[in-house]
């Protein structure tokens, strides 16, 4: 290259080093700029101007610093910079709505935002410093911000035992439970029934094919003129448990001939004298007596009929047991009368009590059921099945195994196909990419993705085998929090130690009494030492509470101390035998040790503490404004007419003391009485002695079932 | 060629600026029931759904367990005893009667029931039973669900005053 061109491509050189450093410096310029700019330094700033505009300007800077500020928990794997942005997290002045976000006070709750950072709960992305970034999901952090409506699913990932705070997920969890969903996924945590689903080895014998057809092809048996199913439209419990399954005509026909011939043990004669039945059958008032057997006997304190009254039709009663307003026209009769005799000779797991039935009684109602608790048209809009051919009982073989009815029927001799469904142990860690949404126009993420499937499983995928359940709203967040609550064991062995396991409870009592005790399935409704129902009073303590006298006639003839409630224990026509065994064993067992029936003297009462005693119930604390005696008083608490024959004086002075030691969730506030009103108060209660009334009427009990609800 | 250098200056300038100042994601209006702990059906208006804090939905919680009894005229179990009391008590959401009454009054009288307060011995003391946090949870409560609804005090020179 010569001499003088060299020099002529410095010049050129020079201008665009030249240009090129001011390029250079613009774009240095703007660096500072853009950090100067940075979101989380805007929020910072402005949280200063706000903080100087208040009074408590002090305060609420005490801890402010210009930088990110973080979090940082190693035990339990959190690094979060959300109180870079989020900085009055922690300053009670700033607790009102008024204050902008993202500067208001975190409200009140039992954990301390320092000591556990937010993502534990409120999950999103705890490093992030960009708004989007920390709460949405984006290419780069998948997990987004948890909605508040679902919280209690985080409170859920470390406790689980049931907690009172978190109604929702405890019922979410309940509705996992209810409706079987472990029969086909694993759910960790989630109890799995003694009985899923019924047995069907059986069924053939119990219900017809049509019958079986029609249930597969729509199990809601109540659905009203418009094809609107408004009665079961609210409450799931009020559903039957068996969902609906996407099933064609040659699937039903398959299915309902498979199960008709289930019938591997004939039903047992019913062992009532042909003749006394004649003679029964022609009383005319037979069935009208039959229905109130079936309602003093308080059948629908488990079962559920459909009334309806001024055009509007309800299910009333309780949701333990199927709902049977259409029964007649489902069950063969002989099959019934076997079943109400002995339920566990064809359901060895069902929880119907074996009742003690007169031939005549069970001869009534059985009568009663198969004539009025019918649907003459249940049928009609099945095809006339008849006898199944050898194919179809094949291809219903088949299909039970690969629809997986199996999973949560049992048939002898049948394996059901093992882990049917997905997985859901760690449902709620999976990312918006791992799932499948398929032409679902939803938004991609978890909670969507989890409600699109409950709600109607075939739109995100339209090969799904899962059935279809029909939630109302409240059910269907309480259902996506218990799954969102499953993110699987804790990832550290530091939030391993936060666990709060579940308790694992049970009473199984042996000998006589557990032998009683199952035959009537006492824990169905009781608590006992925290096993068993809660419709009823918890009876962990009933030895110390009642006398042996007033349990054998309660037994016996159970009646009403709690005049509100529509659900009451059912008759059970209990022997003498079973009476005594029942209340011997309480009285000696179930014992509290603060009240020891034989620790208090009944002669220390005199008649002058007794007219205390009445002052003070009727004037000092107005017991009567819960308690009832005679016709007069409030009905919160029992009825306390017959205390006297019905509570120990030792329950008596202890439950005066201190009424949560005994019944811990009781709500009887717990007063402070001196020692000389206990006694007083317990000395009026003694004398309150009523007799037994006879049986209610048929009218008031129907009066009663007309209220809906249930309690204590 | 000096103003060809320029432009091209200028361009780089906007196109570096644009880089810095991205857009920033539109939030999304925030739905308040799916910000809420949990929800109360206003009992005067049924179309009206009240968000609830945390402290607030354990209020609701203990209310529905031991107020509801009295203080309202529906309870889970049917009918109320409220209409059994004479004088009859307040429900919980009359704001007419209770928005006017201080947070102190209101958990004194919780706390140390209707006679220690000159009220009617009917209504009984919970303070051996329910804690502070409790009774405060009920209170907060009791503000959400207030018909017509309850305004904090101003108080002058207090720190929800503003300026």
């Amino acid at each position: 290259m010569p001499a003088e061109e060299m020099g002529k491509l410095t010049n050129r050189t020079r201008l665009i080093f030249a240009v090129s450093s001011v390029v250079f410096l613009a774009v240095l310029a703007i660096s500072p700029f853009k950090d100067f700019r940075r979101e989380w330094k805007q929020y910072k700033r402005s949280y200063l101007r706000f903080a100087q505009s208040r009074p408590d300007t002090k305060k609420l800077l005490a801890d402010y610093r210009p930088d990110i500020d973080q979090i940082w928990l190693p035990g339990m794997n959190v690094v979060d910079r959300c109180t870079t942005c989020h900085q009055g997290i922690t300053q009670a002045s700033l607790a009102d709505k008024a204050v902008p976000q993202p500067f208001r006070a975190h409200p009140l709750i039992p954990h301390n935002v320092r000591d556990w950072g937010c993502t534990v709960c409120h999950r999103g992305q705890g490093p992030a410093t960009e708004v989007a970034e920390a709460h949405e999901s984006t290419l780069a952090w998948e997990q987004p911000i948890l909605p508040i409506r679902y919280i209690q699913a985080s409170c859920g990932t470390c406790h689980y035992d049931d907690l009172p705070q978190t109604p929702q997920l405890t019922r979410g969890r309940d509705l996992l439970a209810e409706l079987n969903c472990q029969g086909c996924h694993r759910l960790p945590g989630i109890e799995r029934p003694a009985m899923l689903g019924p047995d069907l080895t059986n069924v053939g014998v119990k219900v017809s094919r049509e019958w079986i057809y029609k249930w597969l092809k729509e199990p809601r048996t109540i659905v009203d003129k418009d094809g609107n199913v408004t009665v079961n439209g609210y409450e799931t419990e009020e559903e039957p448990r068996m969902p609906k399954f996407p099933l064609t005509e040659t699937e039903l026909r398959g299915l309902s001939g498979y199960l008709s011939v289930q019938k591997a043990k004939a039903v047992a004669p019913n062992k009532i004298d042909a003749r006394v039945v004649t003679a029964w059958s022609r009383n005319p008032e037979l069935i009208s007596q039959g229905e109130l057997r079936f309602r003093q006997m308080f059948c629908s304190t488990c079962h559920s009929l459909a009334v309806t009254r001024a055009g509007e039709t309800k299910l009333i009663g309780g949701d333990i047991g199927p709902e049977l307003t259409k029964v007649g026209s489902k069950v063969n009769p002989d099959w019934l009368i076997a079943w109400l005799r002995n339920p566990q000779g064809y359901l060895p797991h069902t929880r119907m009590p074996r009742y003690g039935w007169s031939d005549e009684d069970l001869y009534k109602v059985t009568q009663y059921i198969t004539t009025k608790l019918t649907d003459s048209d249940l049928l009609t809009s099945v095809p006339q099945l008849g006898q199944p051919t050898e194919q179809e009982i094949q291809l219903g073989h088949r299909l039970f195994l690969e629809k997986g009815c199996a999973s949560c029927h049992s048939i002898d001799g049948l394996n059901p196909q093992k882990d049917f469904g997905p997985d859901l142990s760690t449902i709620a860690g999976k990312n918006a990419s791992d799932l499948e949404f398929g032409a679902a126009k939803v938004p991609h993420n978890l909670v969507a993705y989890i409600q699109a499937k409950l709600q109607d499983p075939t739109s995100v995928n339209p090969a799904a085998r899962m059935p279809q359940y029909n939630w109302n709203q409240s059910d269907l967040d309480a259902i996506t929090t218990a799954l969102l609550s499953m993110k699987g064991p804790p990832a550290t062995s530091a939030s391993q130690n936060l666990v709060v396991p579940r308790k694992e409870v049970a009473f199984h009592p042996t000998g006589s009494f557990g032998e009683v005790y199952e035959r009537y399935k006492c824990y169905t409704c009781h608590k006992f030492d925290g096993y068993g129902g809660d419709l009823a009073p918890d009876l962990t303590f009933e030895g110390s509470r009642a006398q042996r006298q007033w349990l054998v006639d309660f037994l016996k003839n159970p009646q009403t101390l709690r005049p509100t409630l529509i659900l009451r224990m059912p008759q059970f026509n209990m022997s003498d035998r079973d009476a005594a065994t029942l209340a011997d064993y309480m009285t000696m067992v179930l014992q509290h040790p603060a009240a020891n029936p034989t620790a208090v003297d009944a002669k220390q009462f005199t008649p002058a503490m007794v007219a205390l005693g009445k002052q003070l119930y009727e004037v000092k604390y107005q017991c009567q404004s819960c308690h009832t005696i005679g016709g007069t008083g409030g009905y919160v608490g029992p009825n306390l007419s017959n205390a006297g024959g019905w509570l120990t004086p030792a329950w008596i002075e202890a439950w005066l003391r201190n009424p949560q030691a005994l019944v811990s969730d009781t709500i009887e506030p717990r007063r402070n009485f001196t020692e000389d009103e206990v006694r007083a108060l317990t000395a009026y209660l003694r004398t309150l002695r009523q007799s037994i009334k006879p049986q209610k009427t048929a009218s008031t009990t129907a009066k009663h079932a007309a209220t809906q609800g249930a309690g204590r | 060629m000096k103003f060809h250098v320029w432009i091209g200056v200028l361009l780089l300038m906007t196109l570096a600026g644009a880089a810095g100042c991205r857009k920033r994601g539109e939030t999304a209006k925030a739905d308040p029931l799916l910000a809420a702990y949990d929800t109360e059906v206003d009992w005067t208006d049924a179309q009206h759904v009240i968000p609830l804090s945390y402290q607030q939905a354990q209020g609701k919680r203990i209310f529905y367990q031991q107020c509801v009894w009295c203080h309202a005229d529906a309870t889970p179990a049917g009918p109320s005893n409220r209409s059994n009391l004479t004088p009859v008590p307040p429900l919980l959401n009359d704001g007419a009667t209770l928005n006017a009454e201080s947070d102190e009054y209101i958990q004194n009288i919780i706390t140390l029931g209707g006679t220690a307060m000159g009220k009617s011995a009917m209504m009984p003391p919970y303070g051996r039973m329910l804690s502070t946090e409790e009774i405060r949870s009920v209170i907060a409560f009791t503000r959400a669900i207030a018909q017509p609804p309850y305004q904090l005090p101003a108080r002058a020179g207090s720190q929800y005053s503003g300026k």
